[in-house]
């Protein structure tokens, strides 16, 4: 009778809330991640940068006694943040990677470390009264029985997630800076060649995705909890790479597939009332990445090779034909 | 003296020693700021290790261990293949490793290689799945390594909880290894030897892994240099379009070189389990492969400099912990200092920008001199 209990709580409209609201934090940053895969330098320090940004927010908002403070200065840090990743890669000449690395590992002691000089604890800032962002709720449709639990009453940055998705894939797609970004990504040199400052492309592609996942950050310790604990990212800016690659590269597959990270990460919650292992739960998204790269490859092999043997076809016949002439 | 610093090596070996001391320099700015007795705190941790000597031996049993993960790292990094995926055959390495030094009933001769080889077998296994997915499928190995690393863990986890933990045990943890599946101590337990023995065995940890470690580098040296697979590895590495032009089979060495580099990995759990912990623990390592990175980088992925930085770097952490104990200086310093080590290394620009404005601001120099000389030395500064 457990296992009904657990398939009401999966198939209820706080479960379906409850999955919206666990994978902003995913999405956010996963349009991030997805910006700069396009633009072909591939921010690895996403993680970093939303714990700059969960911290920041807190920090500010907390000392500030202001929520928007907060919002804006985690905000800022975290463009800071990622402009230093863009500054070696670019100016420098450090692999984006390595530096990535070295801003993840910057990120997650720095964080610990001033947390514990400002507040003298190293796990949480729960000791702060740092705010906690409003939610909306949307006239008429909170009063829809299912329908009101789903789409009202989230925080203000789960609406703002799927408005950003909307614009992130208008940015892309329907601009000229959307063009640039994905031509660069393709091939820098033949960018540069046609007049396209290359070097000036990526450094925006990677400031917007320091906002991108300043949000999903800020939506941590000011949203989802209302307060910073100590590497509470938890791999999300990692998962987040892993749903740009699930999901096409793509916008809104993108964003589907950091969704989908979310369902199993809510429903690992629910199952642990029943004997079903979480952890084995939780391990799917990542094999079901795993498997989207393999038939991603084998999609792209198959069409390669139906490609050469058009090509190859052709010239057949050309050849053909220039003989019979 | 100009010649000697044109020298590649010596730049080199100027470069990480700039980049250190300035990290070092930085962090002790930090210091400074915060602590309220900075020299204490600083000597704590630029000492630290030589000042007991259990605290010597935490230092010796860590640089093992980054050895070992910074070999992983550094064989995949040669060959231009950003694996991420230490983490994941380290894990699966303690796993393995510690089910058969708890479970196998063999003696100590055969179970502890036993352990070892399974260990390494495992880590070829799970090595050999992102390259396989890298060279056939052309997957990004970031992001096939980091989903391998997450899965391991689940695995990891779930045994452990479900299978590995005995019934009455409140925490998430094996029974400690019996002796049998222990490594034992460097020094041999010879009549000769005793009174060195009861020294280490009584403050120290360091066990025969300090021997295996020391082979490890020899055959990873020779490996990457000295054999044609080797050579294969670092022509992929440097160009591998070129190799495969050349007629390299690349896909083929593509697999190896991420198989071989989980092996490295994987011996690095068996260590941790076998030889520091002596039983499956929980989040057996944290943050374990990214410092591999830091070892792998320092060493210029070079097999023969991997134990050196993993020395260097291994005082620096074990500096850090003591430092954290003995001062008001909280151990994450150190991750501030890590950090702009990488950046400081890596950053291929840096000197030659330095360079380029010391040469551009001597050419103006000379340029001034030589403008102002034929207005009979009419200065303007």
């Amino acid at each position: 009778m457990n296992f009904n209990l657990v398939l009401q709580g999966i198939f209820s409209a706080l479960f379906i809330a409850s999955v919206l609201r666990i994978s902003t934090a995913l999405v956010l940053p996963a349009l991030g991640g997805l910006i700069t895969d396009l633009a072909g330098s591939i921010n690895i320090s996403l993680e970093g940068t939303m714990l700059v940004s969960a911290f920041t927010g807190v920090i500010v908002s907390g000392f500030s006694h202001n929520v928007w403070l907060g919002v804006l200065g985690g905000i800022l840090s975290g463009i800071l943040f990622s402009a230093l990743l863009a500054y070696f890669h670019l100016y420098l000449g450090t692999n984006i990677i390595l530096a990535g690395t070295a801003l993840n590992i910057l990120a997650s002691g720095g964080t610990v470390f001033l947390l514990f000089m400002l507040t003298g604890d190293k796990g949480s800032s729960s000791t702060l009264a740092s705010g906690v962002v409003p939610t909306v709720n949307i006239p008429f449709i909170q009063d829809i029985p299912f329908l009101g639990t789903v789409l009202s009453g989230h925080n203000i940055f789960v609406y703002g997630a799927f408005l950003l998705t909307f614009l992130i894939n208008k940015l892309l797609y329907n601009t000229k800076f959307g063009v640039h970004l994905r031509a660069v990504g393709e091939d820098p040199v033949a960018a540069t060649s046609v007049g396209i400052n290359a070097r000036r492309t990526k450094f925006m592609a990677i400031l917007i995705s320091g906002f991108l996942a300043s949000l999903g950050g800020l939506n941590l310790s000011m949203a989802y909890l209302s307060s910073f604990q100590r590497d509470m990212t938890a791999g999300r800016g990692f998962i987040a790479l892993a749903a740009v690659y699930l999901g096409g590269r793509k916008p809104w597959g993108t964003v589907l597939a950091a969704i989908l990270f979310g369902i199993a990460d809510a429903l690992s919650n629910q199952l642990g009332t029943l004997n079903i292992p979480s952890q084995l739960v939780q391990a799917i998204p990542y094999a079901i990445t795993i498997l989207a790269l393999v038939v991603n490859g084998i999609r792209t092999r198959s069409q390669l090779i139906e490609q050469t043997k058009r090509f190859q076809e052709r010239e057949l016949s050309r050849a053909n034909t220039e003989e019979q002439k | 003296m100009k010649k000697f610093f044109s020298n590649p090596a010596v730049r080199e070996v100027l470069r990480i020693f700039i980049a250190i001391g300035s990290a070092l320099l930085l962090g002790f700015i930090i210091t400074l700021f915060i602590s309220k007795d900075p020299i204490g705190a600083y000597k704590a941790f630029l000492t630290g290790p030589f000042t007991k000597f259990n605290r010597f031996g935490d230092w010796i049993e860590e640089s093992i261990t980054l050895t070992l993960v910074g070999l992983s790292v550094a064989i995949a990094f040669k060959a231009n293949m950003f694996s991420m995926g230490t983490q994941g055959q380290l894990v699966l390495g303690a796993l393995v490793s510690g089910v058969v030094a708890l479970y196998v009933p063999l003696p100590a001769t055969l179970r502890i290689p036993l352990a070892l080889i399974c260990a390494m077998a495992v880590g070829f296994i799970w090595g050999w799945i992102p390259g396989y997915l890298k060279a056939h499928l052309n997957a990004n190995e970031i992001v096939s390594t980091l989903m391998l690393n997450t899965i391991a863990i689940k695995i990891y986890d779930y045994l452990l909880v479900f299978y590995i933990k005995p019934e009455d045990a409140g925490y998430n943890v094996s029974a400690i290894f019996p002796p049998e599946g222990t490594l034992p101590s460097f020094i041999p337990n010879v009549p000769f030897f005793n009174n060195i023995y009861t020294l280490f065995t009584k403050n120290t940890d360091i066990t025969i892994m300090l021997y295996i470690v020391i082979l490890a580098v020899i055959v990873a040296y020779y490996l990457v240099f000295k054999t044609p697979f080797g050579y294969k590895l670092r022509m992929i590495g440097s160009n591998i379009k070129f190799a495969r032009y050349g007629g390299i089979d690349t896909k083929k060495t593509m697999i190896l070189v991420f198989a071989i580099s989980g092996v490295y990995g994987a011996l690095a759990g068996a260590h941790m389990t076998m030889g520091i912990q002596h039983s499956i623990i929980t989040n057996i390592s944290i943050s374990m492969a990214f410092e591999g990175i830091i070892v792998a980088i320092l060493a210029r992925n070079n097999p023969l400099y991997v134990p050196l930085t993993a020395l260097a770097y291994g005082y620096l952490r074990a500096g850090a912990n003591i430092m954290e104990r003995s001062s008001d200086m909280s151990r994450e310093m150190i991750a501030i200092i890590q950090a702009l080590i990488i950046l400081f290394v890596t950053a291929e620009q840096i000197l030659p920008t330095v360079q380029k404005r010391i040469e551009e601001r001597k050419e103006q120099n000379s340029n001034k001199e030589e403008s102002s000389l034929p207005d009979g030395g009419s200065h303007e500064l």
